[in-house]
């Protein structure tokens, strides 16, 4: 696999070509989205207006609101479509089979959602799944997907308006893990103790009935940064060996998102929890931008490495 | 209902509380401990054919390999104690240790395939022992601090609970040394 600065000097010396076209079409298409959306709000408070006056109705403005930011985003995605469609198939694409051959890019897949629901990082049941961007292949005969995915809860308020609640947001890494287990480990973000302190936080936390029993681990960092639920004591701490441990933490320190993750039925599932879509390109800032395209290079970097990083490549004997 | 009756059954209840929760410790400390006898059991299992297999070529390490078996005879006595289980431990650990990184000096060795398959074994069962050990030790440190702490520690005197003790871990164990990394 290509090394971080490898893939960034691919970026900038390969993808060259392209990125000045696209920078062309981004610059246009940024005045046009100005223009547009000049004219789309005056027409649209002009429409408002000249409704309230009629019947001095306050409902005709909250009403015209709502449909002048819904009708807007859909301008938007209109707008970007086609450039979009041409960024992820002149970056995204060559820079995935650059990381590695054998992975396959699909701009519109995404994880299927059992896997999302059978990693249990999640206790709640997403009624809207979302994604895109879904990678896939075997590196060193492991097995790796990921994709950008968007998991929400439906909600109804006494008014019976719907709304939705993220549930989740960012990107979801699917992985065969290299040991044998046969239970459920899952690894989140530790809040508890970061908010409430060491003796309120482990007791908040051996109190969630909505998980298993609570795993103490004797990693002080891996402790402070994770909290772990387990129906298996022993079996949590044959697949987090303190080697695991660290490595988890640098790729904590390295991905700057929180961290959730979960060993479940062969597979190492982890979420990043980016709150954003991810691998979408920038139309306001030049693709040119060091730090523009080190958020591109980055993150499949991470996703991929993975499989190096975390050393699941390091089969024992029994799996071979 | 009269105050004097509610703090007794408050106090009652804590007290329950509090016994449950020391026995509950003492409980996850000897399933724990169970998980690892099962584990060594199954590393004691390997000894008699490893020793067979090893010293046919193993010369200069006779004396590690009759260690060994006398360690395996010791183990399989009846009535050992946690505290004879865990020195136990530790000498064959460290024995079994010695022999495989000497191993590294024969080659025939390295090329036999029974013993490459008892190498193999030993690895993942010492995966598991180090994982089941890390478990016993969380469990004996819950447990011996409720002997320590308030107020937990009145209601263990009174229960004739005393401290128990862990394996002490490895330093080389806590890192993990990966031999293939050391000339990367």
């Amino acid at each position: 696999m290509k090394t971080q600065s490898e893939l960034t000097d691919f970026y900038y010396k390969k993808l060259h070509p392209s990125l000045i076209r696209l920078e062309k079409s981004r610059k246009q298409l940024s005045h046009r989205i100005i223009t547009v959306a000049l004219i789309y709000s005056i027409v649209s408070l002009l429409t408002i207006f000249s409704l309230y006056k009629i019947s001095y109705n306050l409902d005709i403005i909250i009403f015209g609101g709502f449909l002048y930011i819904a009708g807007g985003g859909l301008l938007y995605k209109y707008l970007i479509k086609d450039y979009t469609a041409a960024f992820k198939q002149s970056v995204i694409a060559p820079l995935i089979s650059a990381l590695d051959k054998n992975l396959i890019y699909s701009t519109d897949a995404h994880i299927p959602s059992h896997y999302f629901t059978s990693s249990k990082i999640f206790t709640t049941h997403p009624d809207k799944f979302e994604g895109n961007d879904y990678v896939k292949g075997k590196i060193d005969d492991v097995t790796l997907q990921f994709s950008d995915i968007h998991a929400q809860k439906k909600h109804k308020d006494s008014k019976g308006n719907t709304h939705y609640e993220t549930l989740f947001q960012g990107l979801f890494i699917v992985a065969d893990f290299h040991k044998h287990f046969k239970g459920t480990t899952v690894v989140l973000p530790d809040s508890a103790q970061t908010t409430f302190g060491t003796l309120i936080g482990h007791w908040l936390q051996s109190h969630n009935i909505s998980r298993g029993e609570l795993v103490k681990m004797d990693d002080v960092n891996f402790e402070k940064k994770f909290v772990v639920y387990a129906n298996d004591q022993i079996e949590a701490r044959y697949i987090l060996s303190n080697a695991l441990m660290q490595k988890l933490l640098e790729f904590q320190k390295r991905s700057e998102y929180p961290v959730s993750l979960s060993f479940v039925g062969g597979n190492i599932f982890l979420a990043i929890h980016y709150n954003k879509d991810l691998f979408e390109p920038s139309i306001f800032h030049s693709l040119l931008k060091y730090r523009i395209a080190m958020q591109y290079v980055n993150t499949l970097h991470l996703a991929v490495g993975i499989v190096e990083g975390l050393k699941l490549n390091q089969k024992l004997w029994s799996k071979l | 209902m009269s105050t004097p009756f509610i703090v007794l059954i408050v106090l009652a209840i804590i007290l329950v509380l509090m016994y449950n929760s020391l026995v509950a410790k003492k409980n996850q400390v000897q399933n724990i401990f169970a998980s690892i006898d099962t584990q060594l059991k199954k590393r004691y299992d390997l000894v008699p054919n490893l020793v067979a297999s090893l010293s046919k070529y193993m010369e200069h390490e006779k004396s590690i390999l009759e260690d060994i078996t006398k360690l395996r005879a010791e183990a399989n006595k009846p009535n050992a104690t946690v505290r004879d289980t865990i020195a136990l431990d530790a000498k064959m650990s460290a024995a079994l240790g010695s022999i495989m990184i000497a191993v590294e000096n024969y080659p025939q060795l390295k090329a036999n395939e029974n013993v490459m398959h008892l190498q193999h074994s030993l690895n993942e069962i010492e995966e598991q022992i180090s994982a089941a050990r890390r478990a016993y030790n969380q469990a004996v440190t819950d447990y011996n601090n409720a002997l320590e702490q308030i107020p937990t520690n009145f209601m263990a005197n009174a229960m004739n609970y005393r401290q128990k003790q862990t394996f002490v871990i490895d330093e080389s164990e806590r890192k993990n040394v990966n031999v293939k990394e050391l000339f990367n």
